[in-house]
């Protein structure tokens, strides 16, 4: 459909909603734009300890009045609260205990304390990883002799669990982005992954670009997905040149031709692993003649071969070319699919200021005002299942399951071919949209003490009728249009009131089409 | 490589009257041809196929051996004595040894199947079955991974395509039924590489369960719950939704569990044969289905492969026992056009290791299926030999003949599809007379 056609059918769902608000009685200003307001929560949780703010963070945008809704997010008409949306951005799904800890600590606060994992207390979390999935945390030498898939399912469960019940959302969410830019195939990898996860995504992922960027390229899993350890003088394989450039950095065709790539591949021959994969630098292996990259000399060398490799690696992290490329995928990720040139200008500015530190990056990014108006984002199948599960606040003492259900609804971890990552478009995610609603069907029927337990308790304590205020509460932070509300009321109503017409209206909550944006 | 074109595609060996003799003198009673004209059984959803089909073009079924099938088992070359030195103790013996239930079922006089795929000699002897040996792919990787993926992309080594080429054949064909919701499918829990790219395709791992779950008291209130929802969606995901709120609908008027096969055809009940069965279903409720993509695993047989009573005869038996059922179910009765094609990401090596296995090699054996085949014969382009000089490395069996050419010649004689250089970019197939 076409810009007009959106119009059309924007214009279409605010008739519908209005239609609905006709028969709806208990009408209030807000509901005149199709908006219906939950009841505010009756009891807040005890405030974390609060975070001093970031002292080098950038300004606080001017606030503009959250009542202005972007024309383009009006398939979404109920979506307003500025926190709400930040929430949404910035965690796995909302929740309404996620909801209550934005109101009590603030936009900024909040936002603030997200971006500094550390000072968030995990140590639960911590504890049921190490327990469940004790190879996460094994030694190459050990993962070299343990079972591959079960290393591949131990990393896959392990993920999916951190993602749903981690307190550190937003360093979940950079995680996964991070995994996408830096993908690598376990599939190509097996074991290797096990590292790259732990010891150059996680542990970069905050941090600054550079130290991430040199991470990847001293981790095994990279240097065996991108066949640089086949690379040697004289038949250089020029996969990992080429990709380093154009997917990790500067963004294709953007500043390099395809003779810096082939002087590339020279210049980081010899950087391989040893037989379990350990990286090493291997001056056996290494084209030690002189090489021009990108207009950079590197003059024949004898032992320099790890140094040059380094030093072009950090000149392609500070390029220019870089900071807009990085900052360009990272709004698309935080804020919107289409940035303006003016939020890429402003952002590529803040990269290169602060030698691509991430943390003031992704703070620059999530500017209140920008997100106010930001249109809302499709959820991958990862980000879908992940939000189902923190939505219905499932119980998960098994993974086994959730992890292949995540692969029948399209979205595997770990094990996606190319190195561009999984896309981040609604057109490569929409077309499988009914394995989404089985999945809803499947958790929400689930009552498991001994794999994945959704408890219905909660919303059978009172009337239908606050069963569905409930549901709204946990799985939208309160926020729906007035006509998925009616549609939900009637599906709970339309039969006795009981745990399993709980469950089903719960897994229609799940499978409308709101809860696939956020 | 250069391959030489169509005229000089050679059977094994032998002359003309000889392979005209063969089919049945080499594999008569293996099996039994098949009557001509089969009667179709009546089973109950929408048995309209025979008056109401009216595409010209083929149903196209591809089968993808996952994990590097060894096509000198699947169909053993006997007549190279080298076969026999380089694997003394995984050899299926000669069709003229004295050992009936372990030696070969000569396809001719230099080819056999083992008795493991005596399952599809019945298709053979019908002539509507055709082994491709010495094929493969251009690109050189032993990795599955890489070896998979290029050869379900269609082009070699290209690391930015992600289509499949059946993918980007449906894109490039107009659908036999425009209103049809679902094109293709592949059973399986994620849409195959082989299919991306494809319009209407879903990944279904179970056809005849596809349904929104939970209660069937509620099943109808609910899709409709979630109908109504996302025709307020936007696009393209109100569109995606609402094909998919068909699909379900389709799924549930087509009766898989009263189906019976045509010719007394009975599907190995195990998952390739089940996913095979349920595309058989769908083929005959003319749903205006054009493609499927079926997967069958156990060929990585690194250890104990023998052929003849171990793990390779165990994964063959289902393999030849499911594909001679949809054969005869199917294709035999010949009321639709139908294609199947078989193929593995790479073969073994020639010569077996220590383990009484093989490892990942090079060439392999391909099938192909259907009335419009040139079935009933073993052909290569030219037998490229198992002396030591002759293997790739020195100790692969060669890659003589490029899938992509079996595969283009299909899509455009079977598919109907002439945009081969948007289906297999770079590539310039040459016809090998693999269809009629």
């Amino acid at each position: 459909m076409d810009t007009s056609g959106n119009g059309a059918s924007r214009r279409g769902f605010l008739l519908g909603a209005l239609a609905g608000l006709a028969a709806a009685p208990r009408a209030a200003n807000a509901q005149a734009v199709g908006i219906w307001h939950p009841p505010p929560p009756k009891k807040l949780p005890p405030p974390r300890a609060s975070v001093p703010r970031d002292p080098n963070g950038v300004s606080p945008a001017p606030q503009f009045p959250s009542r202005l809704v972007n024309e383009s997010v009006a398939a979404l008409p109920a979506w307003v609260n500025n926190n709400a949306r930040l929430v949404r951005r910035i965690t796995m799904g909302v929740s309404a205990t996620e909801m209550m800890r934005v109101s009590v600590l603030g936009y900024q606060e909040y936002l603030s304390k997200q971006l500094h994992p550390s000072t968030i207390d995990d140590s639960a979390l911590d504890a049921v990883v190490a327990a469940r999935w004790p190879l996460l945390s094994a030694t190459n030498d050990v993962l070299f002799t343990s079972n591959s898939s079960t290393v591949q399912t131990q990393l896959q469960e392990a993920t999916l669990y951190r993602a749903a019940f981690s307190e550190r959302q937003l360093f979940e969410r950079m995680v996964e982005f991070w995994s996408d830019h830096f993908n690598i195939s376990i599939g190509k990898v097996g074991y290797l992954k096990v590292a790259d996860d732990r010891d150059v995504i996680r542990a970069n992922a905050l941090g600054r670009f550079r130290d991430l960027l040199q991470a990847t390229a001293k981790s095994p899993a990279m240097l065996a997905y991108l066949d640089q350890t086949q690379s040697k003088k004289g038949a250089p394989n020029q996969n990992y040149a080429r990709e380093l450039m154009e997917l990790h950095t500067l963004g294709v065709d953007n500043g390099y031709t395809q003779t810096d790539v082939a002087e590339l591949s020279r210049l980081l021959t010899g950087w391989t692993t040893t037989g379990t994969g350990t990286f090493m630098f291997n001056n056996t292996l290494h084209d030690t003649a002189q090489k021009t990259i990108m207009g950079q000399n590197f003059p024949a060398d004898t032992f320099g071969g790890q140094a040059e490799g380094e030093r072009f690696i950090d000149y392609l992290a500070a390029h220019p070319n870089t900071a807009t490329f990085i900052s360009t995928k990272l709004l698309r990720w935080l804020l919107q699919a289409e940035p303006t040139t003016a939020q890429i200008t402003a952002v590529s500015r803040v990269f290169r200021a602060t030698q691509g530190d991430i943390k003031l990056v992704v703070r620059a990014i999530l500017n209140e005002s920008w997100l106010a108006a930001a249109p809302a984002k499709f959820k991958r199948p990862f980000h879908f299942m992940v939000s189902a599960l923190r939505a219905t606040s499932a119980q998960v003492v098994s993974a086994t399951t959730l992890n292949g259900q995540l692969g029948g609804i399209g979205q595997p971890l770990f094990v996606y071919e190319t190195p561009d990552g999984y896309p981040d478009k609604v057109e490569y995610w929409s077309g499988n949209i009914l394995p989404r609603w089985n999945f809803a069907v499947s958790l929400t029927n689930s009552n498991s003490t001994t794999t994945v337990k959704v408890d219905t308790a909660p919303y059978l304590t009172g009337t239908a009728d606050a069963a569905v205020d409930r549901i709204i509460n946990e799985f939208y932070g309160g926020e729906v249009s007035l006509a998925l509300r009616t549609s939900l009321l009637t599906y709970m109503k339309g039969g006795t009131f009981n745990d399993l017409r709980v469950r089903e209206t719960m897994s229609l909550a799940l499978s409308a089409q709101a809860f696939q944006w956020y | 490589m250069t391959i030489p074109p169509e005229s000089e595609l050679n059977d094994s060996t032998g002359c003309e009257e000889y392979r005209a003799l063969s089919r049945r003198q080499f594999v008569g009673g293996a099996g039994t041809a098949f009557a001509a004209a089969a009667v179709y059984p009546a089973w109950l959803p929408k048995v309209v196929l025979a008056s109401t089909y009216v595409s010209t073009r083929d149903v196209m079924v591809s089968v993808f051996q996952r994990g590097g099938a060894d096509g000198m088992s699947v169909c053993v070359p006997f007549g190279d004595p080298n076969y026999y030195t380089l694997r003394p103790t995984i050899a299926v013996p000669r069709p003229d040894a004295t050992t009936t239930a372990t030696r070969g079922i000569a396809l001719d006089n230099f080819f056999a199947f083992p008795q493991a795929m005596a399952g599809l000699v019945p298709a053979y002897l019908n002539a509507d079955l055709l082994v491709m040996h010495a094929v493969g792919q251009t690109n050189n990787s032993r990795s599955h991974f890489d070896a998979q993926r290029y050869m379900e992309v269609g082009k070699p080594a290209d690391p930015s395509l992600v289509t499949g080429w059946l993918g980007r054949h449906l894109a490039s064909a107009p659908p036999v039924n425009a209103t049809a919701p679902l094109r293709a499918i592949g059973i399986s829990a994620g849409l195959q590489k082989t299919l991306v790219g494809a319009p209407k395709a879903l990944p279904i791992s179970n056809p005849a369960s596809f349904s929104i779950g939970g209660s069937t008291t509620t099943q109808a209130a609910r899709t409709a719950a979630i109908q109504a929802d996302y025709t307020a969606a936007d696009e393209p995901l109100r569109s995606s939704a609402l094909d998919a709120v068909n699909t379900l609908n389709l799924l549930k008027s087509v009766n898989f569990s009263g189906y019976v096969p045509a010719n007394g055809a009975v599907y190995p009940n195990s998952s390739f044969g089940n996913a095979l069965k349920a595309v058989a279903v769908l083929i005959k409720a003319d749903i205006g289905l054009e493609a499927a993509q079926v997967d069958v695993g156990g060929w990585d047989t690194h250890s104990a492969q023998d052929p003849i009573a171990g793990s390779m005869a165990v994964t063959m038996r289902d393999f030849s026992n499911a594909l001679g059922a949809f054969h005869a179910d199917v294709i035999a009765p010949a009321l639709i056009g139908v294609t199947l094609i078989s193929m593995s990401e790479f073969g073994r090596n020639a010569k077996e290791n220590g383990s009484a296995g093989t490892d990942h090699g090079r060439a392999n054996a391909m099938l192909a299926i259907g009335k419009g085949i040139a079935g009933g014969r073993v052909v290569t382009n030219g037998w490229p030999g198992l002396a030591t000089a002759n293997l790739e490395n020195g100790q692969d069996l060669k890659v003589t003949l490029d899938y992509r050419d079996v595969l283009a010649e299909i899509v455009q004689k079977r598919l109907g599809n002439t945009n081969l250089g948007y289906i297999f970019p770079t590539w310039t197939p040459t016809f090998r007379g693999v269809t009629r």
